[in-house]
């Protein structure tokens, strides 16, 4: 299952895949067992030098980020049943003990974004594949949250919201698309569906007046109703075609209405009463019998973001065993 | 798909107008009770929201962008609780989506186009063609251009786009004659309505504001008098009718304004943006205005429904 992973210059795209990549080799490596993950080895390569990188206080260099275009896991969540069977028998691999799904994050440059917005072509391979995605990731960068409208900061956020809406409704239309194909040559197909996820980057940074201008209170709550009603006071200020494109998406035939909310934050060295020269310093972990000498990170944010695809891992397969059976369809057509 | 034509004179508003429809559809889409949903066509979308960015930073639409503005493409739905007029045309019967597309369709320079065709030309060639397979007509009605005739006199008419608008309304009708039970809606839209001139509305005794919305009656009388007084054939050939043919619907009125910031020597206009609640920011416009003309939409949509 292909997720695009959207995020303006400098929001965070590389530390949240660093931090991801973090929070699953711990979550992996839990006493639990119940979740685990596979890298390719190009992922493998970056990822591991990103998280290098972040042992050692550093945040990913420009030249690592450059990189990156395409990274792949394998989650492998084991199935609620399976768990319930004897060790034994849920190693055997006919049991086919986990469900997986294929994280894809493209990171795809402004300029191609734009060619596809202007021309309404997705002629490179990698736009292609992004519009393939199922999941949408989108990180809306907290630094940037400003209510002084005179500012950078608050024209930046207002063309990344014009963005943002403008490659959903492009992700909207592809889908609607695909589906009417689909219907046309006789496959019977469940509606389209995307599954939107917001992570809130840089958390740390978003400034008290702000939250106080909007009426909230600094730490994010963990009922899920709450976190959607804190999340969405944010992006109704700061991204709100974005939003309401979203939203939108019913009314176009195509459902993005299980959007799902994570912040990630990472705590930087501070001295007081200095600001910081260059490039700041990330803050580790002391060292307990679960680990250490991890970034200080939002790790349970992470955690959740790995588990909302829980439930979407046991949802996706038919969609794609209904494009697969199309494509076939297709081709034994086409002989 | 209903079409809309929205006709105006030059520097009327009319881009600013869209602008602003679609501010108030994102304002209403992503605000905390959802109870209204829109959906932007793509094409729609990569134009107006650069319209959409210079109003929420505080500028009006500039040449270049005006320029790109031809017809925005949109999907709008009312959840069942709040469906309104199209519940209402629902339960009698009408299609079960409840959501409508509309096109909305910028006539240019349409005065010319008017006057070029009156002077021999055809009009199914030039951009009035959209003009005569439309559903609604949406009249822009500048109101820095209201005007007193004389001391003791009525107000002066539109002359020139009052004769323009009729003579385009009158096309239309004519080259849908055979068009039996069909029903044009127009709409009129009083844009900048903060710079009305105060003796215009003391001639024509009228309050300094319009009344609200949602007090539709009183809404309407306000309106109506303006437009009768300055646009008096527009409104002769709506209420000529006939038996056969095209007919035209009792008209809708809506007004518009954005507010601006004192001017400063040197620097171009800008609008006040104004702090609004759970929403930030927003320039300061009549938003349950712009949320009436949505509802008049759906209810066009839900009469036009085959």
């Amino acid at each position: 299952m292909p997720c695009a992973l959207l995020g303006d210059r400098a929001s965070g795209k590389t530390t949240f895949l660093g931090l991801l990549y973090s929070a699953q080799v711990k979550y992996g490596t839990g006493v639990q067992d119940d979740f685990r993950f596979h890298a390719p080895i190009q992922s493998l390569n970056i990822m591991s030098a990103v998280y290098e990188g972040m042992k050692d206080g550093r945040f990913p260099s420009a030249t690592l980020k450059e990189e990156i275009t395409e990274l792949g896991f394998v989650f492998g969540y084991l199935r609620k049943v399976v768990g319930k069977l004897p060790y034994y028998i849920r190693q055997q691999n006919w049991m086919h003990p986990f469900s997986t799904l294929r994280f894809s994050a493209y990171d795809v440059s402004g300029e191609d974004i734009e060619e596809f917005i202007e021309t309404g072509i997705a002629s490179r391979p990698l736009i292609q594949q992004l519009l393939k995605s199922v999941v949408v990731c989108v990180l809306v960068d907290c630094s940037k949250m400003t209510t002084e409208i005179d500012t950078p900061a608050y024209k930046k956020m207002l063309r990344y919201d014009s963005t943002v809406a403008k490659l959903l409704v492009s992700f909207q239309t592809y889908k609607k698309q695909e589906y009417d194909r689909l219907k046309d040559s006789g496959v019977r197909a469940d509606a389209p569906k995307i599954y939107p996820v917001f992570v809130l980057s840089k958390f740390d940074t978003l400034r008290d007046d702000v939250l106080a201008r909007l009426g909230l209170h600094r730490g994010f709550p963990d009922n899920n109703r709450a976190r959607k009603e804190y999340a969405e006071a944010l992006l109704r200020v700061f991204v709100p075609q974005t939003l309401s494109q979203i939203r939108g998406g019913k009314v176009a035939g195509v459902s993005m209405d299980k959007s799902a909310y994570f912040l990630s934050w990472v705590r930087t060295e501070t001295h007081e009463g200095m600001d910081p020269v260059g490039q700041a310093k990330i803050v580790r972990t002391g060292f307990a019998p679960e680990g250490g000498g991890e970034p200080d990170f939002s790790y349970d944010e992470y955690v959740n973001f790995i588990e909302h695809f829980r439930d979407i891992a046991h949802k996706i397969p038919d969609e794609i065993l209904e494009a697969e059976r199309f494509q076939a369809q297709v081709m034994a057509r086409s002989a | 798909m209903p079409r809309v034509v929205i006709v105006g004179d030059r520097n009327s508003g009319k881009t600013t107008f869209l602008g602003l429809l679609y501010a108030a559809q994102v304002k209403f889409g992503s605000d905390k009770a959802d109870g209204f949903r829109f959906h932007a066509a793509f094409e729609s979308l990569d134009e107006i929201s650069g319209v959409f960015q210079r109003l929420m930073s505080g500028s009006f639409p500039d040449a270049a962008t005006k320029e790109g503005i031809r017809e925005i493409a949109f999907r709008l739905s009312y959840p069942k609780t709040r469906l309104g007029v199209l519940s209402r045309r629902r339960s009698r019967g009408a299609s079960p989506d409840p959501s409508a597309s509309f096109q909305l369709i910028l006539l240019r320079s349409f005065e010319d186009e008017v006057a070029r065709w009156r002077s021999g030309g055809s009009v199914a060639h030039g951009t009035l063609s959209g003009a005569l397979t439309s559903d609604a007509i949406v009249i822009m009605v500048d109101a820095t251009s209201l005007a007193v005739a004389d001391e003791e006199g009525e107000l002066a008419t539109l002359g020139k786009y009052d004769e323009a608008v009729e003579a385009l309304l009158l096309a239309i009708k004519r080259s849908r004659d055979q068009a039996e039970g069909k029903l044009l809606y127009p709409i009129f839209v009083f844009t900048k309505f903060d710079r009305v001139d105060p003796k215009v509305l003391r001639r024509a005794k009228l309050d300094g504001d319009p009344p609200e919305v949602s007090k539709k009656g009183s809404h309407a009388d306000y309106a109506k008098r303006l437009v009768d007084r300055s646009m008096p054939k527009t409104m002769s050939a709506i209420q000529s009718g006939g038996r056969r043919g095209l007919r035209f619907g009792t008209p809708w009125y809506f007004f518009s304004w954005v507010r601006t910031e004192e001017p400063l020597p040197g620097r171009a206009e800008k609008i006040r943006l104004r702090h609004s609640g759970a929403i930030g920011w927003e320039p300061d416009y009549p938003s349950d205005e712009y949320l009436s003309f949505l509802e008049c939409l759906a209810g066009i949509a839900a009469d036009t429904r085959p």
